[in-house]
């Protein structure tokens, strides 16, 4: 089951690497070494791709429309590699294509109108205004950042907590049926628990602490928190996984119990994956669209307590992207914001691969 | 300066202190130690020092002032009482072995000037059973209690509020869901009725996102596990898939209405053949064909990962060539982890809102109710209803819809997603159990 089924990425994150690049290279020398060209079965077309050198035996019962089809076949073979390789590099494709459509839609008012230091300092979000229309986007910001730090502080003790019970203390069917309803829990939409936000959580929030509106940064934060955890566990999982049970078992030897092992021997070997599932969890909260669009209350303004209704980068482009003239600068603007969205989560994703990559390099070492 | 006094003190069944003989040295109370006869089993005295199971006080007092005992002793030893043998030091972590040792040990600190006791102090010598459990044994042991209980608290604090909220969906939305809430379009916006065009609707969306994601996706899997040799290009794509996969989800959308902007101007100023050029069930299906391709991407390269080498070996020493082996060799033998991924896609395409709002969904369609029609309400350049976008709208948009309704959606959707989800875990589960290597 290694680097099998059974650890299926459910976030399509990506970051274990199946260990088989020796085996690849073994693969490359045995294919392009010199293969006797035999027919398999007596199939032409098992010839392999390279097959027009004068030593080859020659096909029995080789007329010309054996031939041709032979050259068919090696045709097609070599336009079936060729697709296979542009859809390997589909993945780079889409990810310039993201970039390069959103700026295309954002660069007229991103290298033109927009006023950048009214955007990044400004609380005035007024892209409506008759008179003079403001597109300040640090209440945004921060309502980001704020319903993020929450689900993060939130997230993250009982999600690297959940990720070492299901790692170091619980085996056989009680970690099999953990792991798996921490992956249900992965597929449960966001507009699922945006409506789990808006009609469940926030009444019980206003019965609970009197708040004026049930939809706000509590909320948002505790949904969020949900919705981060599963990858904060399962990329946290894999961080204490991959340390080697030999330190375990030399921890064991010297009399450590095992949350000695745990607290003084795995956080600090995995602390680079447990920064990249931490990372990630971010990533995704940043990201999250719906669930804060329902359930966070949709107010422009700076949260002084953890009650007030916010607003983010994500939820202002989903509400107000339908209703934006398409072309007019308020259009563009969110365009803005989507391009930094972008680079936010770039370069969330890049830091969490980055030291993903540093640990491999140290454990192979 | 008065003369100190040493006074051997026996401890008594009942927990108390017995005091005995008064030496005039520190040494001599110590030799008289040898006639101390350690009990093994005192019941009274595990409770409170789980280690000893009998103790032994030299007690210190001046000469002609009235002994008051402090409520700790100053020092405290702990010796193997009942063997015989030699070293230790008689701390918590190495106790002498015997109470000869234990004398001697005693002697030498005093003699030394590492132990020095004043009036009114006491030093307290335990005894421990050899195969005892030590207090640090105990404490650690308590402390990995401690850590589990509340490690599997922080596990069970995230399976029971979903457990939790499930139920209640559950039981709210109960009086929803029967034959003709699926079956039966949305009536009186969207107050009455039932879900059937959003059904629809999400299930198109999620075919066609199926039919253009999954060849890219089992393809770029092929080529990573496959084709890829490790080099920078490699690391690029790896890199791309991962980034990819954490694009929010409104930036998708974004990418959606940008293409879709850029495929109308080609057409209105080049009148070049486009795919779209306004919203409509084709964008939105492109578009979460291209947020759901990492999923698929991932999990075919585990599938076929998981293949063996050999196998791959074997078929090339037939002098099969590399697509050849692909084709007749891993892809039948990892078919159905490649599955399971796509089963994946599937629930994640389902779910998703944010990446159809803007490119494709709205809020109510005018679906046919009868005739074929009502089975293939959407074409291609239509928009069209989905059933996440639909749960968006009666629970934020559209007022006076009835609580039941709203929570029958939710629990459809969630079902919906749960249960392909779940064939997915279970296909894996089944596989696993079956592997042949």
């Amino acid at each position: 089951m290694a680097g099998g089924f059974g650890q299926a990425d459910w976030f399509g994150v990506g970051l274990v690497k199946p260990i088989e690049s020796s085996a690849r290279r073994r693969q490359q020398t045995c294919s392009t070494g010199e293969n006797p060209k035999l027919s398999v079965r007596g199939r032409t077309d098992l010839a392999t791709k390279s097959s027009p050198k004068p030593n080859a035996p020659e096909v029995p019962g080789g007329g010309f429309l054996r031939r041709l089809a032979s050259g068919v076949s090696l045709t097609a073979e070599a336009g079936i590699e060729w697709t296979i390789r542009l859809c390997g590099w589909s993945a780079i494709l889409f990810v310039f294509a993201i970039f390069f459509f959103v700026l295309r839609e954002g660069a007229p008012v991103l290298f033109g109108e927009l006023d950048l230091v009214e955007f990044f300092t400004s609380t005035h979000w007024q892209p409506t205004s008759l008179v003079r229309p403001r597109y300040g986007a640090l209440a945004l910001m921060v309502g980001t950042l704020s319903v993020t730090g929450l689900a993060m502080l939130l997230a993250v003790p009982v999600g690297l907590g959940a990720a070492v019970y299901i790692s170091e203390f619980c085996q056989g069917k009680v970690k099999e049926t953990l792991k798996i309803v921490i992956e249900l829990l992965a597929a449960i939409p966001s507009v699922v628990w945006g409506f789990i936000g808006l009609m469940v959580m926030g009444p019980l929030l206003m019965d609970l602490t009197g708040a004026e509106v049930g939809v706000n940064l509590l909320t948002g934060g505790v949904i969020l928190a949900l919705m981060s955890v599963p990858v904060i566990v399962s990329v946290g999982e894999d961080a204490l996984k991959a340390v080697p049970d030999s330190y375990r078992e030399a921890a064991l030897a010297l009399g450590a119990s095992r949350w000695e092992i745990v607290y003084r021997v795995l956080f600090p070997a995995a602390k680079n994956g447990l920064l990249a599932a931490v990372l990630l969890g971010v990533g995704r909260a940043v990201g999250e669209t719906m669930a804060v669009l329902m359930a966070t209350g949709h107010a422009v303004q700076i949260p002084y307590s953890l009650l007030d209704p916010i607003r983010t980068l994500t939820a202002t482009i989903a509400a107000e992207l339908g209703e934006a003239v398409k072309g007019g600068t308020h259009y563009r603007v969110l365009f803005v914001i989507g391009l930094l969205l972008f680079a936010i989560s770039f370069v969330v994703n890049l830091t969490a691969d980055v030291i993903v990559k540093g640990i491999k390099g140290e454990s192979r070492n | 300066m008065a003369e100190l006094r040493y006074c051997l003190a026996w401890k008594r069944p009942d927990g108390s202190f017995q005091p005995g003989e008064t030496f005039a040295s520190f040494a001599e109370a110590a030799t008289a130690l040898s006639a101390w006869q350690p009990q093994s089993h005192s019941g009274a005295l595990s409770t409170q020092e789980p280690c000893c199971t009998d103790q032994v006080e030299i007690w210190c007092s001046c000469q002609d002032e009235p002994a008051t005992v402090l409520s700790r002793p100053r020092y405290s030893f702990v010796v193997y009482g009942t063997v015989a043998g030699g070293g230790g030091d008689g701390s918590e972590a190495a106790p002498w072995w015997g109470l000869q040792e234990a004398i001697t040990g005693l002697v030498e600190l005093e003699r030394s000037g590492q132990l020095a006791l004043r009036h009114g102090q006491r030093l307290r010598l335990c005894h421990r059973e050899v195969f005892a459990t030590s207090a640090g044994q105990k404490r650690k042991a308590r402390a990995e209690n401690i850590a589990k209980t509340v490690f599997m608290a922080m596990a069970l604090m995230l399976v029971a509020p979903v457990l939790a909220i499930l139920v209640y969906l559950l039981v709210k939305g109960w009086p929803a869901l029967s034959l003709s809430f699926f079956l039966e379009n949305p009536r009186e916006r969207m107050t009455a009725g039932g879900i059937w065009a959003p059904l629809v609707g999400t299930f198109f969306l999620v075919f066609i996102s199926l039919l253009l994601a999954a060849p890219v996706g089992i393809l770029a899997g092929v080529y990573l596990n496959e084709y890829a040799r490790d080099n920078w290009l490699t690391r690029i794509i790896n890199l791309a898939v991962v980034n990819l996969a954490g694009v929010p989800s409104i930036v998708h959308a974004l990418f959606g209405v940008g293409v879709i902007m850029f495929f109308a101007e080609l057409r209105r100023n080049y009148g070049i053949w486009v795919p779209f050029e306004d919203r409509c069930l084709l964008a939105a299906s492109c578009t979460l064909a291209v947020m759901t391709l990492p999923v698929i991407i991932t999990s075919t390269r585990e599938a076929l990962a998981s293949v063996p080498m050999s196998f791959r070996e074997a078929c090339w020493n037939m002098g099969a060539t590399r697509w050849q082996t692909i084709r007749t060799i891993v892809l039948p033998n990892s078919i159905s982890g490649i599955l399971t991924g796509v089963i994946l896609q599937v629930s994640r395409a389902a779910g998703e809102t944010a990446p159809i709002l803007l490119t494709g969904a709205v809020f109510s369609v005018p679906v046919p109710d009868h005739g074929w029609r009502a089975f293939v309400p959407y074409g291609l350049h239509d928009r069209c209803m989905a059933l996440s976008m639909h749960l968006y709208t009666i629970s934020t948009q559209v007022v006076n819809v009835p609580e039941h309704v709203e929570y029958g959606t939710a629990v459809v959707l969630i079902g919906l997603v749960l249960a392909v989800n779940s064939a997915s875990i279970a296909l894996r589960v089944y596989l696993r159990s079956r592997k042949k290597w």
